[in-house]
């Protein structure tokens, strides 16, 4: 996207561009869509959620008394027969940043105004999510199956069933959520209501196709914060 | 007018009643004498602060008082008044921080001739352990804990079989020797608090936490839960009775082992089975 | 509509231009400023009864609505303090009461107070109502997210009011929920109670986030033309950085809400170590109960801000309208707002120096707590000096904003003790620390926000209140409220534990007792006092002298709407133009002593008021 135009403001680049335009009135983003400085702030909010997941979880996986299961046992796939660490996670994690792919292009399409691309897009998009959630339930049956539960672990200290579940449960709710605004999009694309402007069910805005990249944000949002749990929670 | 009367009169029954109350802390009884310092000097420059603000503020609602057509001063800042506000106020705070800061390292480093006492928290009571001749506690775990181990004491640990046991929630100190209090509990969050001795610390399930002070009056004091621990935490109280040398010794030569406890449990427990036999 | 729009602009633009080169001979784009940035805003209004003042979109009535419900629930939190003092002072009298319903009273005072009353009324009450007047803008940017924020706040007061009446009622765990004792046996509530309430905190957490994302994106991006952030009125700055931090801190009160209930409802082990009760292991261990103090408070610290900093920006408001003086250095004052909200970040622990966490962690927030004392000693300072060489108005605002400062000095000076980590050692989980915290963030906002209703009750209603009863109603409550929490100072000297349901039975608390019937009698009389508020409310709705069009004499953009009280869409046909910061009181050579937002340069070329 190219820089925005402001009448009567020059806007500069660097420190001295960001100094300038929050001394100036009316704005402090030049150019930013509300929603989209919206989404920023409601991002930082979240990230402090699964910080705060996440910084728990480091705590409680140092200060517990029984031994923490090793995550490349647990989290191993057979595969023909062999036991592969991390297959599953690692398929996984290739489909939902691959979605994040898709949403990108998704976005320059939708900022070109092709309305078939980007339709697809969102909606391929929308397709990896779903795979990803339906192996996170395949995976969460596994373990169930093995024996993990929230409140035990017959590998070790029973906060790694705590914290699997919690944590990849949150993110795989956000995961969801995201799913379920994606096909609302791509049917709002296909319907041409970011062609043609019409207002959406609970706002007086006008559609555009700013709300692609806005969502986008948020689904980029998602894959970053599922690279964290991946770091945190197989790798470590 | 009337306004800044009242105000001035808050102000002066404020230190009035600084000066004249019979409410204040009670006698001190341990070596903490720093921290009622502290106190002191943040009351002083802290109460200071207060007084010499309210009355500006109160000399200001007489002085400067609505008239018609009277003009405020017009003046945005004062570069040079902030500055010297700013400064004077981080040195005030300074001051009263190095101190804290400093006792603060005194609490933190327990003396190497404290004896170790093990309180132990339930709800709603106490107990005490204190080592024995070897001088060290045995480990516990809260598993353990049964009618015959009350403090769930490790049995293969050598540490824990002189360990003298007082299944009491009165504690006897020695008059001028420091003690190392090892809190632990076994359910929920408390805390052993008394008010003479100043210190405190919360006694937290799962971890054991410190602190130390040296007794130093001779006497009898109620020892308070100070953290909320549940319906009975108002009436979870216990007691301290600092000794004489003499009287300490006494007393303690009067206390159960360990050992003599499990030998007791045994004793109970071969006169149960030749009595069954017969 | 948003293109005639930017033209209208550009012409009114121009036009000010020609009127204002008429008689002062000044060049005419001294008072030109940029066109809007952005179109126009798109309203929705509201036509039928449901929609225009149940399920309403505009944020002054969702402004009213929140004032409301958190005045509903601060009364039935004032109802429970009456029945704390009343077992605490006259025992004998409160034979209905037992343990548990005094520890249940005491939580529930506590959460309700901190968080469903002074967090949503300065927030979702003045927030609401204020933000969009004092930037110029024609509502909040998200109009229904904001209502929705609304009726999650409303349903999550349905959830916290509904664990009164469930099995075992509601929690009485203090209102720091510490566990493992909030969900255990032995603590009253233990069972539906605290899972309500962890349900009730999470709802409150979504409503608000909904919120505050208006609220900030309100105040960054949907400003009038010429206002800049130096020229906000420090209302909204101390709006706008308490929100900043509530959305920075409520994630960890969620996450430590959500962890707990799973805690007490799978059977999970987050905050519980092994555990022997009644002779008996429970099915818990290897988790840690400091963990959830750290979390809990990482979020409480913040909080006691998110309640201050709106309250230090009203009150720097009020006081320099009130006074005829502008603030006392104005960027010093936006900075400490800034500063303190950051630094709120790093201070948490110092609620926790005998937690049992490690001690070395001491020496840390006792600096950085101390630190903060320097950027608050500022804003008092600022303050009276603003009061200095003004021209006070003595009215009942003005007698707020003076009982703010002594009770916010006060309590301020009280929190250095509990702040630095020695001294703290024998004060801490006593009554000093009650006194303490009641005077700094209880009774000081409460009287911001006393002040804030006199001060704004003509502009939301278009009448007056009553100076008189206010000033009955000041007095009661300011010499009530300083005698109940300054004597409960020296209850914590002696070392009287605090959440005792009764003490009588120590030597040393014997001497507390002719206080305590003191300090209760007090506490009646100050509650009662507020009903004096609800009657001039009633009556001046009524028959109130009529407030007309400014009638403070005021200069934030408030007060300018075409009609009193302002309207849905705030502004009528144009948005207004600001040429100045919202404190040009009592300029030199000015014919009045006041210059509202909206004057251009061309009109005061012959005073001598400060670029700004």
């Amino acid at each position: 996207m190219s820089d925005p135009k402001i009448e009567g403001l020059e806007l500069k680049p660097g420190f001295k561009g960001m100094a300038s335009d929050t001394a100036s009135d009316q704005t402090m983003f030049k150019g930013v869509h509300w929603g989209k400085a919206m989404m920023w702030i409601f991002l930082l909010s979240d990230t402090f959620v699964f910080s705060c997941f996440l910084i728990s979880y480091m705590k409680g996986r140092a200060s517990t008394p029984v031994e923490w299961p090793n995550p490349s046992e647990v989290f191993a796939l057979n595969a023909f027969g062999v036991p592969v660490p991390l297959l599953l996670i690692a398929i996984m994690t290739f489909v939902l940043i691959t979605s994040s792919g898709t949403m990108a292009l998704a976005v320059k399409y939708g900022y070109e105004r092709n309305r078939k691309m980007c339709g697809w897009l969102v909606l391929a998009t929308a397709l990896g999510g779903l795979t990803f959630v339906g192996m996170q339930a395949f995976e969460w049956s596994k373990l169930i199956h093995e024996g993990v539960r929230p409140w035990e672990n017959p590998f070790g200290a029973p906060q790694f069933g705590s914290y699997f579940f919690m944590i990849t449960g949150f993110h795989g709710t956000h995961v969801s959520i995201g799913v379920i605004f994606l096909f609302i999009y791509a049917y709002k694309v296909f319907a041409g209501h970011y062609d043609n402007g019409k207002k959406g069910w609970f706002t007086t805005m006008k559609g555009d196709y700013v709300e692609i990249e806005i969502l986008g944000l948020y689904w980029h949002f998602v894959d970053l914060v599922w690279v964290f749990i991946f770091a945190f929670f197989y790798l470590w | 007018m009337h306004a800044g009367i009242i105000f001035f009169l808050v102000i002066l029954g404020s230190v009035l009643f600084h000066i004249f109350t019979p409410w204040y802390w009670t006698d001190i009884a341990s070596n903490w004498q720093s921290m009622d310092d502290t106190i002191t000097l943040t009351f002083w420059v802290g109460g200071g602060v207060f007084v010499a603000v309210c009355l500006f503020m109160i000399y200001c609602v007489f002085k400067f008082s609505y008239k018609e057509g009277r003009k405020a001063e017009y003046k945005p800042e004062d570069k040079k008044l902030e500055r010297i506000l700013t400064w004077a106020t981080t040195l005030g705070v300074a001051a009263l921080l190095a101190p804290g800061l400093i006792v603060w390292n005194q609490y933190v480093n327990v003396p190497k001739n404290a004896i170790h006492i093990d309180v132990m928290a339930w709800q709603w009571g106490w107990q005490y352990r204190l080592p024995g001749k070897d001088g060290k506690l045995g480990n516990t775990k809260i598993v353990n804990i049964n009618e015959d181990n009350p403090f769930g004491i490790i049995l293969e640990d050598p540490n824990g079989k002189d360990d003298i046991l007082i299944q009491s929630d009165v504690i006897h100190l020695k008059n001028n020797r420091p003690v190392k209090i090892l809190l632990r509990s076994v359910d929920v969050l408390h805390n052993w608090y008394v008010p003479q001795f100043r210190a405190k610390m919360d006694a937290v399930p799962g971890v054991i936490t410190y602190y130390w002070f040296e007794p130093n009056k001779i006497g009898e004091y109620e020892v308070l839960c100070a953290e909320y621990c549940g319906v009975g935490h108002y009436a979870m109280r216990g007691g301290v009775k600092v000794q004489s040398k003499q009287d300490y010794e006494n007393w303690l030569e009067e206390q159960e082992t360990f050992s003599d406890l499990i030998a007791k449990q045994n004793k109970i427990e071969f006169n149960e089975k030749k009595l069954a036999k017969k | 509509m948003s293109e005639d729009f930017k033209d209208k602009n550009i012409i009114q633009a121009q036009s000010s231009e020609t009127i204002s080169g008429s008689g002062s001979g000044v060049s005419p784009d001294m008072d030109y400023v940029r066109p809007a940035e952005i179109p126009e805003q798109d309203l929705y209004h509201g036509h039928s009864f449901i929609t225009k003042w149940v399920f309403c979109q505009d944020a002054k009535v969702i402004g009213v609505q929140y004032f409301c419900l958190a005045t509903f629930t601060g009364i039935i939190g004032l109802i429970l303090s009456w029945l704390m003092r009343l077992q605490l002072g006259f025992p004998e009298a409160a034979g209905f009461m037992t343990a548990e319903h005094y520890y249940q009273f005491v939580t529930m005072h506590g959460m309700i107070m901190v968080v469903y009353f002074l967090t949503a009324l300065f927030l979702g009450g003045f927030g609401n109502y204020l933000i969009p007047l004092m930037v110029g803008a024609r509502d909040m940017v998200f109009p229904y997210v904001n209502m929705v924020s609304f009726w999650m706040f409303f349903v999550a007061v349905g959830v916290l009011l509904a664990s009164f009446f469930v099995p075992g009622g509601p929690t009485g765990s203090g209102w720091t929920l510490y566990p493992p004792q909030a969900i255990l046996e032995g603590t009253p509530g233990s069972g539906m109670g605290i899972i309500l309430m962890c349900v009730s905190l999470a709802l409150f957490v979504i409503g608000f986030t909904m919120g505050g994302l208006n609220y900030l994106i309100t105040i960054l991006q949907a400003r009038t033309r010429g206002m800049t952030l130096m020229r906000l009125p420090l209302t909204v700055w101390g709006i706008f950085t308490a929100t900043v931090l509530a959305m920075l801190a409520f994630p960890a009160l969620l996450v430590s809400a959500i962890m707990m209930s799973l805690d007490k409802l799978l059977g999970t082990s987050f905050f519980m170590p092994t555990i022997l009760k009644a002779g008996e292991v429970l099915e818990y261990g290897g988790g840690s109960p400091i963990l959830f103090q750290h979390l809990f408070w990482f979020f409480g610290h913040p909080e006691v801000y998110i309640v201050a900093l709106p309250a230090f920006g009203i009150v720097s408001d009020l006081i320099s309208v009130h006074s005829r003086k502008n603030i006392f250095g104005y960027r010093m004052m936006v900075w400490a707002i800034v500063g303190i909200g950051a630094l709120s970040f790093f201070v948490w622990a110092h609620h926790m120096y005998v937690s049992g966490m490690n001690p070395w962690f001491g020496f840390f927030f006792a600096t950085t707590t101390l630190i903060i004392a320097v950027p608050t000693a500022m804003k008092v300072y600022n303050w009276i000096l603003t009061l200095w060489r003004g021209n006070i108005r003595m009215n009942t605002v003005m007698l707020w904003c003076l009982g703010f400062i002594v009770t916010f000095v006060n309590g301020g000076i009280t929190g250095i003790f509990l702040g630095n980590v020695t001294v703290d050692v024998p004060l801490s989980d006593t009554y000093f620390v009650i006194a303490h915290f009641h005077m700094v963030m209880g009774i000081a906002p409460l009287m911001v926000i006393m002040g804030a209703v006199y001060h704004w009750f003509p502009l939301v209603t278009g009448r007056m209140l009553s100076e008189k009863l206010g000033k009955w109603h000041f007095w009661a409550t300011f010499l009530g409220a300083y005698s109940i929490y300054f004597p409960m100072h020296y209850l914590g000297f002696i070392g009287v534990p605090r959440r005792y349901f009764e003490m009588y039975d120590s030597p040393y608390m014997t001497s507390a007792v002719g206080m305590n019937e003191f300090i209760s009698t007090a506490a009646f009389l100050v509650g009662a006092a507020q009903f004096i508020l609800i009657f001039n409310i009633v009556k001046s709705l009524k028959i109130g002298k009529p407030a007309g069009k400014n009638p403070w004499k005021a200069n934030s953009l408030e007060w300018l709407t075409p009609s009193v009280p302002p309207e849905h869409g705030n502004w009528g046909e144009r948005l207004p133009v600001v040429h100045r910061w919202a404190y040009d009181y009592s300029v030199p050579g000015a014919k009045d002593d006041f210059i509202v937002q909206t004057t251009p340069p061309s009109e005061v070329v012959h005073t001598k008021v400060e670029k700004t």
